[in-house]
């Protein structure tokens, strides 16, 4: 297949059939519609592409910037598109969270403001908030923007039902499946599809997920968030339900390692919600019925929310040489010295004496001759091995000789004989009068 | 229609539990002292201090803990906090005369907010530390400093406008402190009177519950620091402020069910939660919820103590350490100015039941003697319930539960003391005190005033001895020391 440009390569994506083998139902077949395998990534590039297409000459001629209230895919693909126009691209957001899709939408080029969190000595008169404030400015003629407005555009409805929806019509030989099952982030694709399902076959169950309140999923929005989308209309979905970030974990999972499918948590939110949804009327079915999902994007950009919420999924071994494995006895065994025996020691063997502390503490004062090997440098080095040789005493500082003890304990467990560390720390040192230097 | 009531139960911990089962004693002080009547336990305020202390040993960190004064005016507070280990920040002449008097020592306060020259000259002379607010502040301190030959006064500096690095972080434009991007002016100023001002360190407070922004500017400050040790100075403290808020309700799943409800309501698919369809800061347009609830988040699983807690655990944005290990590791101190959070707990107000009665559109309206000002919950947006304390003996039977509104005793239409239906397990009677929990901060006297010649609400200290509760009127009390009362 060749294409004069990558957003060409936008839709058309497969619709994957899930082995009962898997999900277990009896009697319906189940199939997973990979938007993840769109060119940037996510359901969200048609959405982009489609709002951001019919004004980009516009944009392009006056220099205008992209804007969007985005904390994630549509902000990538947006980010991509201005990019190729040459067209700078900024995402205005108060729910980034996961750090990866930060650090990707920066090398991508775009622009990232976080709105102010609420304040604290509230004035209950003042419901001037950030958000309607940009909405104002980015309303104004000639503001310079092109603002998609991805909650309210018709254009990324408008994506779905000329896309999305008419596509898994055509996988599925004109015949619309039983079962619809999305999660609901702005509610473009929900809607979309479903709308173009249910012309074909009336009797379709549009089941559209949210995410439980005290939760948080990325991309997905909560019972009391979606009335503030205006695409959002109740009378689109037959049911609403919740699923929460375990949940969302766990159907990743299954579509991770069982399926093939590199689904992160919103695509395994769905998995998870249409499985649920579908066990409770298999048993009852007497005849064969189809349902269909959305995998809406790829694990990769959150494998830190995966660590943060099930930090067992992604287990190391445990390393060699580690402070964690310390015991009491070997704490209580460590040499430390108060200032003034470190003084003396200090001007009779000179010991090589080790900061542990940040490089920017130790930059503004520190210990003459002092080193600098920040703790979590150091802790690195000793997975390896003893970084100093046996003859050579050493004495550890950290901020109040609380880490230089451990440290201190491990080195001896590794073989050094003569390890001492500084009780009281630096502060310590500081408040006996003890010199302390910038250089 | 009949749904289920969406009640809000305040979060009530077990000392000030032990007061509100005490119906008879609260009904014989409301009898006596009048409604609105303020109750405050000078014992809690002992325990919030403990907590915050212990997140500083956990960091290892050590610096201050300053009461932010303004949150309540209460005598017995403040005396009784002397007595701790803490500190306390005043923002007015009166409430550095009220801190001294009631026993602080100068080097355990911290002057902040607009200051007038009477302000300036006692915070100056007394000798407690200046916060001050931007050069020309300054730059009236050292003249004060000279004219009157006042020894050197400690001062910090409050910065404010911080700039994130990578992503841009924004906050609320502060009218409080010198933008960090002026500070040379400022230190250039501190050298040149370096007779007249020793400068101990710098400070911010961000009107905001985010951490990102708090995390920015307490980075900005280490490096601040550092820049004025390059210069030879020697500051050795961050005043990072308060702002570290407070769970008020018991029940989460109450909150997330109000706050839906709340938007239905708003939406028209339900009927109405509020006076008048009040919205507050919500609106229905074309079936969208837009605008943005106007409330105070009341259930916050992660406030006071542990809000600093996970704040001093945050990565700072640039150099990557987490934010205690930076201050620790750069030798520096930690103050804090909690408020709100440091008299979470510690009180709460009473208000007499005069009249229970239903309007000719069904609405049921319960007016107490005491008026939006006295109970000042709802003016900082917190919605919690009131707990109803029965007058004891004939009582009928259980009721069933009621939605109702609270008014206040100002002839003024606008005088609602909640502008939502509050949902009660069953219809107060003229008579019963409604109990307003955890009111001590801010919602107590910050707003009370003799509007229609009203009286002010009295303040009681309530306090246990022997297994039971005592009380002295606020003026009163004075901790540790002996009342000569029967033990």
């Amino acid at each position: 297949m060749r294409y004069e440009s990558i957003t060409e390569a936008i839709g058309d994506t497969p619709l994957v059939r899930i082995s009962p083998l898997v999900h277990g139902l009896k009697n319906i077949d189940l199939y997973a519609k990979l938007e993840m395998l769109n060119p940037f990534g996510s359901v969200k590039d048609r959405a982009a592409w489609s709002m951001a297409r019919p004004r980009l000459d516009g944009a392009v001629e006056r220099g205008d910037t992209i804007v969007e209230l985005s904390s994630g895919n549509t902000a990538k693909a947006l980010a991509v598109i201005a990019g190729m126009h040459g067209l700078p691209f900024r995402s205005v957001t108060n729910r980034m969270r996961v750090p990866e899709v930060k650090d990707l939408l920066l090398l991508l080029g775009a622009q990232i403001e976080e709105l102010p969190g609420q304040t604290e000595c509230l004035d209950p008169t003042n419901t001037d908030d950030p958000l309607t404030r940009i909405h104002r400015m980015l309303s104004e003629a000639d503001s310079g923007y092109l603002h998609t407005d991805q909650y309210y555009s018709p254009l990324n409805t408008e994506a779905h039902l000329t896309g999305t929806g008419p596509e898994i019509l055509r996988d599925l030989d004109g015949r619309a499946p039983d079962y619809f099952i999305a999660c609901v982030g702005t509610a473009g694709s929900s809607t979309g599809v479903a709308s173009v399902l249910r012309r074909s076959n009336p009797a379709i169950e549009v089941v559209g997920l949210v995410a439980d309140k005290s939760d948080f999923i990325p991309g997905i929005r909560n019972i009391d968030e979606v009335h503030e989308v205006g695409l959002f209309d109740p009378d689109t979905y037959d049911t609403i339900d919740t699923v929460t970030a375990d949940e969302a974990i766990d159907g990743l999972l299954v579509l991770n390692r069982r399926c093939g499918m590199l689904a992160g948590p919103t695509g395994g939110g769905a998995y998870h919600g249409a499985l649920r949804h579908l066990r409770a009327v298999d048993e009852e079915l007497t005849e064969r019925r189809t349902a269909v999902f959305i995998v809406c994007d790829r694990i990769e950009s959150y494998l830190s929310y995966v660590r943060q919420r099930r930090p067992e999924l992604l287990n190391q071994p445990p390393r060699r040489n580690s402070v964690a494995t310390l015991t009491e006895a070997e704490l209580a065994a460590v040499t430390s010295i108060d200032v003034d025996a470190a003084r003396k020691w200090i001007a009779a063997e000179h010991p090589l004496v080790v900061d542990l502390r940040g490089s920017f503490a130790y930059a503004a004062l520190h210990i003459e001759d002092s080193i600098n090997i920040v703790d979590e440098l150091f802790e690195e080095l000793l997975h390896g091995g003893l970084p100093f040789g046996k003859k050579q005493p050493v004495l550890l500082a950290c901020p109040v000789g609380e880490k230089s003890v451990r440290y201190a304990a491990l080195l001896t467990r590794m073989g050094h004989p003569d390890v001492r560390s500084l009780a009281g720390g630096i502060i310590g040192w500081r408040d006996a009068g003890a010199p302390l230097v910038r250089d | 229609m009949h749904l289920p009531p969406l009640y809000l139960d305040p979060r009530v911990e077990p000392l000030l539990r032990s007061v509100l089962q005490s119906t008879d004693l609260l009904h014989t002080l409301v009898d006596g002292l009048g409604s609105p009547l303020n109750l405050v336990l000078p014992e809690q305020i002992v325990a919030s201090v403990e907590r915050f202390r212990a997140v500083y040993r956990r960091h290892h960190l050590s610096g201050g803990i300053f009461f932010a004064h303004k949150a309540n005016r209460s005598s017995a507070l403040v005396r009784q906090l002397a007595a701790t280990e803490a500190g306390i920040e005043v923002a007015s002449l009166a409430e550095l005369q009220h801190a001294l008097g009631a026993g602080f020592t100068p080097d355990r306060i911290t002057a902040t907010g607009p200051k007038n020259p009477e302000f300036l000259w006692l915070a100056a002379r007394a000798g407690a530390i200046v916060n001050v607010d931007s050069r020309a502040e300054l730059l009236e301190l050292v003249a004060l400093v000279g004219r009157h030959g006042l020894p050197r006064v400690r001062v910090m500096l409050r910065l404010s406008a911080f700039e994130a690095p990578g992503v841009t972080v924004l906050s609320r434009p502060s009218r409080f402190g010198t933008p960090v991007a002026e500070v040379a002016g400022l230190l250039e100023a501190v050298e040149r009177h370096g007779d007249a001002v020793e400068l101990i360190g710098v400070s911010y407070h961000l009107d905001t519950i985010g951490l990102a922004e708090k995390a920015v500017a307490l980075e900005a400050c280490v490096k601040v620091m550092d820049e004025c040790r390059r210069r030879g100075l020697r500051p050795r403290a961050i005043d990072i402020g308060g702002g570290f808020g407070v769970d008020y309700l018991a029940d989460e799943g109450q909150w997330q069910r109000y706050t839906s409800e709340l938007g239905n309501a708003v939406l028209g698919r339900r009927p109405a939660l509020t006076w008048q369809g009040h919205g507050y800061g919500l609106r229905a347009e074309a079936g969208t919820l837009r605008g943005t609830l106007g409330l105070y988040p009341a259930h916050r699983p992660v406030a006071a103590a542990d809000y600093l807690d996970e704040l001093l655990s945050l990565p700072a944005p640039s150099l990557g350490r987490p934010l205690a290990t930076l201050l620790l590791e750069n030798l520096y101190d930690l103050h804090i100015e909690p408020g709100r959070a440091l008299v979470d707990q510690c009180g709460v107000t009473l208000a007499k039941v005069l009249q229970v009665r239903h309007t000719s559109s069904g609405e049921c309206l319960v007016r107490v003697e005491g008026n939006a000002g006295d109970i000042g919950l709802e003016a900082r947006g917190v919605l919690m319930d009131p707990i109803v304390v029965p007058r004891t003996g004939g009582r009928p039977g259980p009721t069933e539960p009621v939605g109702v509104y609270l008014v206040g005793n100002l002839c003024l239409e606008a005088d609602l003391i909640t502008r939502r239906m509050v949902h009660l397990p069953g219809a107060p009677a003229p008579g019963d005190l409604l109990a307003f929990a955890n009111t001590a901060g801010y919602a107590m006297d910050f707003d009370a005033d003799h509007a229609q010649q009203q009286p002010i609400a009295r303040k009681v200290a309530a306090y246990q001895a022997n297994g039971t509760w005592r009380w002295r009127l606020d003026p009163q009390y004075w901790p540790n020391v002996p009342t000569g009362e029967a033990q």
